[in-house]
């Protein structure tokens, strides 16, 4: 407990409040910059993961680059409300950008599960392919459990209100929970994917820089 | 063209004016405009955001037509209504369209074209779709600067460089990660290094006197690389004066000891060669007590190793009978695996090719040399059982693969164990031993009937050797030893010698290149002194 208090001690004024206050030996306070580089981390590694299966994709399907035809690509996520530059997602309210943030991890889970068991099924692509594919589906569910983890913290650091909700509550489920990712096509999936683990490293990012600035930004 | 066109009017005015005419001027008219044409067909080159927050697109104009052409971009976008223009025309430059924050949206696609109009028609290009997110691609780091550094009397060169311009990093909208490349001036190898998001590097392996250039490109999270930045030059001082007459003064300290160490060598070299090529120990010939060569007793030994006809035949057989028996083995002090249950510490056993008589040659040359002398002074001989002592003996020294092991017998007889894979060349026959299969009381086993592999020569000389040898195949209680059947070749050979013998055919001749001694009895016959004598084996087999 003495080494806990004077790890706590150490820390700066905003992650003054010790974690280990049950005095369980070797307890090990994270920061909350510390948190955030690591989903940060964890986000631009599925970034990169989708980046390539779609890249792949494409050499599999070779889909025109250049459809004509009007700009339609109707991702599930559409109705999620996200800022589309860095000045709105500047302008945007913590606890608005978090709760983007954690709509779009839950809204992922299930379609990358049933990603990954189609392609398993599908002949065409190489075992490494599906590696990726279930990489990537677990760790949609891994970020969103680290961004509830820094949520934790800044709510209790006082950082932001606790107006955000639960998200993994069942209702909020059930309302992101729509059918109409199971209507898309693969590649498809994939194209919406990549564009949505883009925007859900660039906020994590923009949160981080905008909580704890002071930490490599 | 003009005056033309006044023609047509007149005409027109005048009805009176026939059709043909009409025809011809409108023909004229036609080849006076077929240098003019509408556009060409532009193409769209492409676009590019450099730091996330707007975007530039180029195309290419088509052919003129002659007439004065322009150009429009026009956009669709997700989430947005209809199709607008290029908000710029002119900050990026000719044929450019410039996108500035606020007509910026990221994750959204853009369908983008332009086309090319003049007086005669409209030609679009080829579309382009597209999201700001997948063009991005910043421009090069700058001010790149190259300093050498010396610490602790070595130099390295320490690399600088700045962010490139326009591109503001402090909001976490973007991380930059940079690359560098370098190389020596005459050299077409570029050497790669990661920098991350340092915008510092120190290069440790350089060396004095060469020149490097250096380049430096960026990256956007996952966009493209930038353009590589201008290479930039620095010439490493030179150090070498100083190191010189160092480096000499060791090379000269170090040659010493070593010319020293090599006149030493000469000088002792027979001390040298003793201690790298030690001089082979002599044979250790079994059966031969070494206490007893020491003590100077050498009548029993050299009984041992020199055969004459002056020996007592029977007698010394027996003594050694008793105390020499080669056997063939796995090599082991043990018993072959599936013998080592059975194991008995008193067990005899006997060799397969159970060649009392014959005269075992060492097939290793290391110990051939040794060995014809006793070969020699025993080549006179006949086959004997007395030979049988030698046979082991120099049985013995035959080491081919494995190891010969004595066992030593209760009633001070030797066992010797050779691995079966070892070919005793017996005066140019080689000779199979067989594996011990089971052993049964304290002085009988059954040797395993197999098919040993051997080479080509082996199995000519086996086919000469089975003249005179055969393999014990079976034990029948204490004095009964069933010998296999060689190939195709009679065996029970045996030898008219004594009253020992049971009635042998011989019914092989002699092998040419055997000498008295090589003649094998190989019928056996237990007696109850623990020793086998010949029986003919065909009739039992």
């Amino acid at each position: 407990m003495l080494v806990c208090l004077v790890l706590c001690g150490k820390l700066t004024a905003v992650d003054a409040a010790p974690l280990c206050t049950n005095a369980q030996a070797g307890c090990h306070v994270l920061s909350l910059a510390n948190l955030f580089d690591r989903v940060i981390q964890h986000s631009a590694r599925m970034h990169g993961i989708s980046n390539d299966l779609h890249s792949e994709f494409e050499l599999y399907f070779l889909p025109s680059k250049n459809q004509i035809g009007r700009v339609s690509r109707n991702c599930h996520t559409s109705s999620i409300l996200t800022p589309n530059g860095k000045e709105n997602a500047q302008r945007m309210a913590r606890e608005e950008l978090t709760e983007v943030i954690l709509k779009l991890l839950v809204a992922w889970r299930d379609p990358l599960w049933h990603f990954h068991q189609s392609m398993a099924h599908h002949h065409d692509f190489n075992n490494f392919s599906s590696n990726k594919s279930l990489e990537m589906s677990d760790m949609v569910h891994e970020l969103r459990k680290g961004v509830q983890k820094v949520v934790e913290k800044m709510q209790m650091l006082g950082i932001i209100s606790n107006s955000v909700s639960n998200l993994a509550s069942p209702e909020a489920l059930l309302a992101s929970d729509s059918a109409e990712w199971r209507l898309m096509k693969d590649y498809d999936l994939l194209y919406c994917f990549r564009r949505d683990s883009n925007k859900v490293q660039n906020y994590l990012k923009i949160l981080k820089c905008r909580i704890v600035p002071e930490h490599g930004c | 063209m003009l005056l033309l066109l006044l023609l047509l009017r007149f005409s027109g005015a005048g009805v009176r004016m026939k059709g043909g005419l009409r025809l011809v001027v409108l023909l004229m008219l036609s080849v006076e405009s077929s240098s003019l044409s509408p556009p060409g067909k532009p193409v769209l080159l492409g676009c590019r955001s450099p730091e996330k927050e707007t975007f530039t697109c180029w195309w290419k104009p088509g052919l003129d037509g002659g007439l004065p052409t322009v150009h429009r971009l026009y956009y669709e976008r997700e989430q947005l209504e209809g199709t607008h223009e290029c908000p710029d025309y002119r900050s990026a430059g000719s044929n450019s369209c410039f996108f500035d924050k606020n007509h910026t949206y990221i994750w959204v696609d853009y369908h983008v074209m332009v086309e090319a109009s003049n007086a005669l028609g409209n030609v679009p290009s080829d579309p382009l779709k597209f999201d700001v997110m997948e063009i991005v691609r910043p421009y090069a780091p700058e001010n790149v600067t190259l300093m050498v550094e010396e610490k602790q009397e070595s130099p390295y060169l320490h690399i600088r460089w700045k962010h490139p311009s326009n591109t503001v990093s402090r909001s976490g909208w973007i991380t930059i990660k940079y690359q560098l490349r370098v190389k020596q001036e005459n050299s077409n190898d570029w050497k790669n290094y990661t920098s991350g998001t340092q915008m510092g590097f120190s290069l440790y392996s350089i060396h004095p006197g060469a020149v490097y250039e250096v380049q430096v490109r960026c990256t956007l999270d996952h966009s493209s690389w930038s353009e590589w930045s201008n290479t930039t030059f620095v010439k490493i001082p030179n150090y070498l004066q100083n190191e010189r007459p160092f480096g000499i003064l060791v090379s000269i300290f170090s040659t010493i000891p070593v010319v020293a160490a090599l006149c030493v060598l000469v000088t002792k070299r027979k001390y040298v060669k003793r201690f790298l090529l030690p001089p082979v120990p002599g044979p250790k010939i079994r059966g031969v007590d070494v206490q007893l060569l020491k003590s100077g007793k050498s009548e029993d030994v050299l009984g041992a190793l020199i055969v004459n006809q002056n020996f007592p035949p029977m007698v010394a057989r027996k003594d050694q009978m008793e105390e020499y028996l080669i056997v063939s083995d796995g090599g082991e002090w043990l018993l072959p695996a599936p013998l080592k249950s059975q194991k008995k510490k008193k067990s005899s056993f006997i060799p397969a090719g159970f060649h009392l008589d014959s005269q075992c040659k060492e097939s290793t040359p290391s110990q051939v040399q040794e060995n014809k002398d006793e070969m020699k002074s025993s080549s006179n001989l006949e086959q004997k059982q007395e030979f049988s002592g030698i046979n082991f003996a120099a049985a013995d020294l035959q080491k081919g693969a494995s190891e010969n092991f004595m066992q030593r017998l209760p009633n001070s007889g030797y066992v010797d164990i050779q691995r079966q894979e070892n070919i005793v060349e017996v005066d140019g026959i080689l000779v199979d031993y067989s594996r011990v299969k089971e052993v049964n009381g304290d002085n009988v086993f059954i040797l395993q009937k197999e098919n040993v592999p051997l080479s080509l020569d082996v199995q000519r000389r086996e086919e000469s050797m089975s003249e005179d040898y055969s393999r014990v195949k079976e034990v029948n209680g204490d004095n009964v030893v069933l010998l296999q059947k060689q190939n195709g070749s009679d065996d029970s050979f045996c030898t008219e010698k004594g009253n020992r013998y049971t009635h042998c055919t011989n019914q092989t001749q002699r092998n040419p290149h055997m000498t008295g001694l090589s003649k094998i009895g190989v019928c056996t016959d237990l007696s109850s002194d623990g020793y086998v004598d010949t029986i003919p084996a065909p009739s039992l087999i």
